[in-house]
């Protein structure tokens, strides 16, 4: 027995691979490297039994053995459904969706029998190449997308190339030529077909950007923050707010489960929310801001906007909303760049003054989650000081602990388990804004008081750029509110106790750079600085032509083409004609074509009907001077004239010194002898 | 198959001129999409909602890229068999119930030899004409399949011949029929297909050969002994056979004596071609007829009277062939069994 041998074919080379081996395992390549991507947010097994069964297949391959048999793959795709259903609660929505689509992608190939389960394979593919533009549409992303493209494509090529060894370079060349073909179809569509928002309701995923999306889970933020991307830019009419005032309001999370914070459900039973009660104070800060799109349906607008005519943004095509907790929404993700004025008053109160039962919800914790943490809270609670003291006064202790107990504002905190605030509040102190204000809104809730988290931007860049103030991703930040008699909800923002720079100043901490940039930081600042810069322009440019490309830009190219206010009925419009016209002049070149042929082969026809109608029998695939010899044999004396220009013809066509195209000159000279013999023949 | 498609298509298949030399255009070719192209564009039409609805622009860039390289490929895959020529070599005749080869040839557009039949030599165009064909009509073309067009069978089970045509080239496809009956029979129905290059669309041609392929009676098995032969001057040959030492009686070799009657010695003697001389080869002659089959049936008597005639001339016996109102006086060689087989397969009896 040889185990080794057994276990792993040898390698013959890539060269000496019989082609079934060698397409199987280019397109094995192929979905490995598209699945790649996925791999970071697929659950561990998945990725894990992707990369089991692509090995097996790949030995399969090389050994040239036998596939598995029908029913195990059905046993691997009913055991792998039910792990999804235990790892998502659910085989619908998006990620539950991808997990399936890259198992069936895989366990498909273990099916690779005829032509037809190659070619599910190859559309599962296609489909695979798009979810990953749900997570995202860098231009590395899109760049990979388009080599993965580029490998199904030239496997599809070579799944209907049959004969012989073609290598993957010549069916690489073959795809390549064929998408470029199709390249100007891409253009033409993607400039003018009408974008349209969503047809239904979207899920609650459908964020491309995590951060603010509604739900918050540990280390969501720290995403965002690694984000320099422009959120938006804001201009002041008159003076400008402090730096403690630059909260922007997104939404605010007081469920509680234990792992996740999330929104408050409008349409839940029970209490419905508390009113917002608004109540500015002083004069405004009126302001505009330029919204980058971000695909949220959020307005983060500075704290606080009330929802009255004078003060509220209006925005054409989009209608806002302002929800009880003051945040503001819109009716679709927003994927274009907005610009509008607000009213804001950065000193206000809001919430009811008395308690209401609406209240409550703001009190509840999951039972079993960091009991630690409840603990702590509850031996505070017995200090005598604290026994009957205000939210405000506990609020003031539980600030004062975070700023003297020792915790540390760090964007590397590491991995958290279950009982994350317990770990954080307790043992290791090392955190950023989310951490911070979770575990400060479960210690106020633990103390009786009802709190929440508000996530938002806070700050912006330390100095305006030609008078714009720029708020980027990396200014996104959690910050917690408490209620207080007879004041209502009041902001604390624990992460300013412990990094008060944070806050004051607007300096947002930079993730550590990576090791080559270290490197060649070190190196060379300059040239960093500069393939940075040059980097984030071409960045921008994907940003604002591709990614930012919508109705309003469609709208834009139309006017610059000419037509006047147009709207998405001229966008079809110009669209179907455009259309209409590459399909006519495909037609008339068709049509073209027909009648085009070999310039001697149309020749030759022209010949033979002549001589059809002299009586000779003339045979398409009969050369010039076989007709010679039956016009000789049929006609006699007569036709000597005719058959020497026949052998004429012949020596131009095939003699020494042969012409590329008829001479005019011969044609005349032989339809005159024809027509010469034919009234002849007739008179 | 249904009575009224069957009807369609023998209407439609009578339309189509019949010729040994079929070149593909715009006229003759027909293109739809396969299932595969259906399923994909149900695909992309998942793929345009799913960008819609997620508002993703590269959704929509990959989503048109994909349509665009489809619609491109319904081009392609038609211009895989626009401009090629199929021609049918004449065909070979076989006994009944055996395989009739057929030898495609197919010249791409621009190949030196169309037009012009089989290779000829010396019949080339000049080097200038050759590459502005290349250039303006030719290319590789991957993937066409070939098939005998049979409506009992299948589509998935037709037996395809796969060829690839180089530019300005040719290449060659066997095919085969089998004719159930002797006598004359028109090549079926052929078909060119390709789904070249993705697989969403299939363009094909029908195509009806001009040629026929002669069918000559299967020879009984297991064959019946040869009836007994009647000896013919044997004598006076037979006293000539014995002079000398030397075998005597041969004569300057033939066109159609077979490889058995040439005398090998001789020929690596004198260096030329000497053939044994039939007359004294052969003793007997033998008349095979039609009455003499003791058989009711008359196919039965036709096989048993081809089994004959080859045993016969496998046993180099001159034999004549007496059917009614056909006879064929005795002989022997390549041309006159050809020449028996041929009254097998072509003879019908008088009404």
């Amino acid at each position: 027995m040889k185990p080794a041998a057994t276990l792993w074919p040898r390698w013959p080379g890539w060269k000496h691979l019989p082609r079934e081996a060698r397409d199987t395992l280019f397109l094995l390549a192929v979905i490995g490297w598209t699945v790649m991507p996925h791999l970071s947010h697929l659950p561990a097994w998945c990725g894990l039994l992707c990369g089991i069964v692509m090995l097996w297949r790949g030995r399969i391959a090389l050994a040239n053995a036998p596939l598995p048999s029908r029913w195990l793959v059905v046993a691997v795709v009913i055991a792998a459904s039910a792990l999804t259903v235990m790892t998502e609660h659910t085989l619908l929505g998006k990620e539950a969706g991808v997990t399936m689509l890259v198992l069936l992608m895989v366990l498909k190939t273990l099916e690779l029998r005829a032509r037809r389960d190659a070619l599910v394979i190859f559309f599962l593919g296609f489909f695979l190449v798009l979810t990953n533009f749900l997570y995202s549409q860098t231009l590395l992303v899109a760049a990979a997308m388009l080599v993965s493209v580029w490998g199904l494509l030239t496997a599809l090529v070579l799944a209907h190339m049959p004969v012989g060894q073609p290598t993957i370079r010549q069916a690489g060349g073959l795809a390549a030529r064929a998408a470029l073909l199709g390249a100007p179809v891409m253009v033409v569509l993607f400039l003018l077909f009408p974008r349209i928002g969503p047809l239904w309701g979207l899920p609650q995923d459908a964020g491309a950007k995590t951060g603010l999306s509604g739900e918050l889970r540990m280390g969501n933020i720290a995403e965002l923050a690694t984000d320099e991307s422009i959120a938006f830019r804001l201009r002041f009419d008159g003076e400008v707010p402090p730096a403690q005032a630059m909260y922007f309001r997104g939404p605010v999370l007081e469920r509680f489960d234990g792992v996740e914070w999330r929104q408050r459900d409008p349409f839940a039973q029970g209490f419905p929310p508390p009113a917002a009660e608004l109540r500015p104070q002083g004069a405004p800060t009126g302001y505009e801001m330029t919204l980058e799109p971000s695909r949220l349906a959020l307005l983060p607008l500075l704290d606080a906007t009330p929802d009255t005519a004078q003060a509220a943004p209006r925005i054409e095509g989009v209608r806002a909303m302002q929800w009880p907790d003051l945040h503001w929404v819109t009716d679709r993700p927003l994927n274009d760049r907005l610009r509008f004025h607000v009213l804001a008053w950065t000193h206000f109160e809001h919430g009811p003054r008395r308690g209401e039962m609406a209240l409550r919800s703001d009190l509840e914790l999951p039972p079993g989650y960091n009991p630690r943490t409840l603990a702590w809270a509850a031996q505070l609670r017995q200090d005598p000081r604290y026994a009957n003291a205000s939210p405000d006064v506990l609020a003031g202790a539980v600030l004062q602990h975070i700023r003297n107990g020792g915790f540390t504002y760090t964007l590397a905190p590491g991995e958290y388990g279950t009982h994350a605030v317990d770990e954080f509040w307790l043992d290791r102190r090392r955190g950023f804004c989310e951490h911070f204000a979770a575990s400060f809104v479960v210690v106020m809730r633990a103390l009786d008081v009802p709190a929440r988290i508000v996530t938002g931007y806070q700050g912006t860049d330390l100095a305006p750029a030609d008078g714009y103030w720029v708020v980027r991703q990396s200014h996104a930040h959690a910050w917690a509110e408490y209620w207080q008699p007879g004041r209502g909800w009041v902001r604390a923002d624990p992460t300013a106790a412990v990094a008060p720079d944070r806050v004051e100043r607007s300096r947002h901490l930079a993730p550590r750079p990576g090791i080559v940039a270290q490197a060649l930081g070190s190196w060379s600042p300059e040239l960093l600085t500069q393939m940075r810069k040059g980097w984030e322009a071409i960045n921008n440019r994907w940003n604002q032509w591709v990614l930012g490309y919508s109705q309003k830009q469609q709208l834009g190219l139309l006017e610059r083409l000419g037509v006047q206010s147009p709207n998405w009925e001229d966008l079809s419009l110009m669209l179907i004609g455009l259309l209409s016209t590459g399909a006519l002049l495909g037609a008339g070149w068709a049509w073209w074509d027909r009648h085009r042929q070999d310039p001697w082969q149309r020749l030759m026809g022209r010949v033979r009907e002549r001589l059809t109608a002299l009586g000779i029998e003339a045979r398409p695939h009969e050369p010039p001077r076989t007709l010679a010899a039956a016009v000789r044999r049929r006609l006699g004396e007569p036709g000597h004239a005719l058959a020497e220009q026949l052998e004429a013809l012949d020596r131009l066509r095939y003699g020494h010194g042969a012409v590329a195209k008829p001479q005019p000159a011969w044609w005349r000279g032989f339809a005159a002898e024809a027509a010469r013999l034919r009234r002849l023949a007739s008179g | 198959v249904n009575p009224i498609a069957r009807r369609w298509r023998a209407w439609w298949l009578a339309r189509l001129p019949l010729t040994d030399s079929w070149t593909l255009t715009q006229g003759n070719i027909y293109i739809v999409p396969t299932r595969a192209g259906f399923v994909y564009a149900i695909t992309l039409g998942v793929m345009l909602l799913a960008s819609i609805n997620y508002q993703l622009n590269l959704g929509y860039v990959l989503t048109f890229l994909l349509a665009g390289s489809g619609l491109m490929s319904m081009h392609l895959t038609h211009r895989t068999l626009r401009g090629l020529t199929l021609h049918l070599r004449p065909p070979q005749a076989v006994f009944a119930g055996e395989p009739a080869p057929l030898e495609i040839v197919v010249y791409s557009a621009g190949s030196t030899q169309r037009g012009a039949g089989p290779p000829q030599a010396g019949l080339r165009p000049s080097r200038r004409a050759d590459a502005v064909l290349r250039g303006r009509v030719s290319h590789h073309r991957h993937g066409i399949g070939l098939c005998v067009q049979d409506e009992g069978v299948s589509y998935d089970d037709v037996p395809w011949v796969w060829i690839d045509v180089p530019a300005a080239g040719q290449a060659t496809a066997h095919l085969s029929f089998v004719p159930a009956a002797r006598g004359l029979h028109a090549v079926p129905v052929l078909r060119a297909e390709t789904r070249y290059p993705f697989g969403l669309f299939r363009a094909w041609t029908v195509w009806r050969p001009a040629a026929q392929v002669l069918a000559y009676p299967a020879p009984e098995r297991p064959a019946v002994p040869l009836p007994p032969a009647h000896a013919v001057g044997g004598e006076a040959l037979r006293s000539r056979a014995s002079e000398g030492g030397e075998l005597e009686g041969v004569r300057a070799y033939q066109r159609g004596d077979t490889p058995r009657r040439i005398v090998w010695k001789k020929v690596a003697r004198s260096g030329e071609l000497v053939s044994r001389d039939t007359r004294i080869a052969t003793q007997q002659e033998l008349w095979l007829d039609y009455q003499g089959t003791q058989l009711p049936e008359a196919e039965a008597r036709l096989s048993r009277l081809t089994a004959w005639v080859l045993a016969a001339d496998r046993a180099g016996i001159a034999h004549g062939l007496r059917l009614p109102g056909v006879e064929l006086s005795p002989d022997q060689g390549e041309a006159h069994r050809r020449e028996a087989l041929r009254t097998l397969a072509l003879w019908a009896p008088a009404r």
